[in-house]
C-alpha cells in the first residue's frame, strides 16, 4: 500500500470552512455529480410545494402553480446552462486540461445552498406577498390582503434568498476555478462572462419551455 | 541528516553546490554546479511528487490517498510542472551563458 509523505499543508482540512465555500477541494467528478444532481432534484421537489420558481441561473420567484416536472425542469436546465457556459471559455483560457464530469459535478454541487432558499419559501405568507404584488401590477387581478407577519416572513425570507444567491455564486466560481484551473483576473472575467451568458440561455430555454408546454395556470 | 537548503537564507535567491564530499574515502570536491531542476523544487513540492511516484503517477490514487478531489491534485501537480520548467529554463540560460 502507497504510504502518503506529503507535506501537512496540502492534505485536507477538516475546517467547517472549507466545506462550507469550498467543497470542490475535497469532492469533484462523479461524487459531486452523485451529490449534487439529487441536491437538485430534492431543490426542485421542496420549490413545488412552496411554488418557488428557480426560473433562470440566478432567479427566484413565487406564485406561479405548475406541475413537478417544471420544477425539475429548470432546476435542470439551470445547472446544464452554467455548466456549458464556463464549460467553453474555459476551453479556451484554461492552460490545462480539465474533465467534464468535474464542472458538471462540481456546478451541481454548487447549487446546494438553493435548499434552503426553497424552505425559506415555503411559507404561506410568501406566496400571499406575491399575490399582493400581482394585484397591484395588475388592475383585473382580485384584490388580495396582507398582514405585518406577511411583510416580516416575505422581508426575512428575500433577504434570506438573496444571501443564498449570492453563497451559490461564490460556490460556482470556487467550482469553476477548480474544476478548470483558472486563476486571477482571468477566472473573473471568464466567469462574469459564463454566468451572463448562463443566466440569458437559462431564462430563454425556461420560458420557452413554459410557452410551448403551456403549463402556466396564473400569472407569475 | 539535515534537509538540503536550496533557497539562501540571507537573499532568498537560488543557491549552488559549491563543494561534494564523499564521506568513504574524504575526498572533496570542490567546483560551482547548478542543483538539477527537481531538486530547486521545495520540500512541499519535492515531497508530493515522491508521492506521485509511489502511486504510480496516478492522480486519482493521489487523490484518494490525500482525500482531496481529483482537480485539486491535478492543479497543484500542473503548478509544479510550471515550477520544474521555469527551473529548466534557467538551467539552459546559465548553461549559454557559461559558453
Amino acid at each position: 500500500m502507497t504510504q502518503i509523505t506529503t507535506d501537512i499543508k496540502t492534505a485536507p482540512s477538516n475546517h467547517l470552512t472549507q466545506w462550507l465555500f469550498n467543497p470542490f477541494r475535497f469532492m469533484a467528478g462523479y461524487k459531486a455529480l452523485l451529490l449534487g444532481l439529487p441536491i437538485i432534484l430534492i431543490t426542485a421537489s421542496i420549490a413545488y410545494l412552496g411554488n418557488t420558481h428557480f426560473d433562470g441561473v440566478l432567479d427566484v420567484h413565487i406564485g406561479l402553480q405548475a406541475p413537478l416536472w417544471l420544477f425539475f425542469a429548470e432546476g435542470l436546465i439551470n445547472w446544464i446552462c452554467m455548466a456549458i457556459s464556463l464549460f467553453f471559455p474555459a476551453l479556451i483560457v484554461s492552460r490545462s486540461s480539465f474533465r467534464a464530469v468535474d464542472v458538471l459535478g462540481t456546478q451541481a454541487l454548487a447549487r446546494w445552498p438553493h435548499i434552503v432558499t426553497a424552505l425559506v419559501m415555503l411559507p404561506d405568507a410568501n406566496r400571499r406577498m406575491g399575490e399582493y404584488f400581482m394585484s397591484k401590477l395588475n388592475p383585473t387581478a382580485p384584490a388580495v390582503a396582507v398582514n405585518y407577519t406577511d411583510v416580516s416572513i416575505f422581508v426575512f425570507a428575500a433577504i434570506f434568498a438573496l444571501l443564498m444567491i449570492v453563497w451559490m455564486v461564490a460556490l460556482m466560481y470556487k467550482a469553476y476555478a477548480v474544476s478548470c484551473n483558472i486563476k486571477g483576473a482571468k477566472a473573473v472575467i471568464t466567469f462574469i462572462v459564463g454566468l451572463i451568458i448562463a443566466e440569458v440561455l437559462s431564462k430563454l430555454a425556461i420560458w420557452l419551455l413554459i410557452t410551448q408546454s403551456a403549463v402556466m395556470h396564473q400569472p407569475q | 541528516m539535515k534537509l538540503l537548503p536550496t533557497i539562501c537564507p540571507a537573499c532568498n535567491s537560488q543557491v549552488k553546490v559549491k563543494s561534494l564530499l564523499c564521506e568513504d574515502c574524504n575526498t572533496q570536491i570542490e567546483g560551482l554546479y547548478q542543483l538539477p531542476p527537481l531538486a530547486r523544487l521545495s520540500t512541499e513540492d519535492q515531497l508530493f511528487l515522491l508521492d506521485f511516484i509511489k502511486a504510480s503517477g496516478s492522480l486519482k490514487e493521489m487523490a484518494r490517498l490525500l482525500r482531496l478531489s481529483y482537480p485539486t491534485v491535478r492543479n497543484r501537480l500542473n503548478e509544479i510542472i510550471e515550477r520544474v520548467k521555469l527551473a529548466e529554463n534557467a538551467n539552459q540560460n546559465h548553461g549559454k551563458e557559461n559558453l
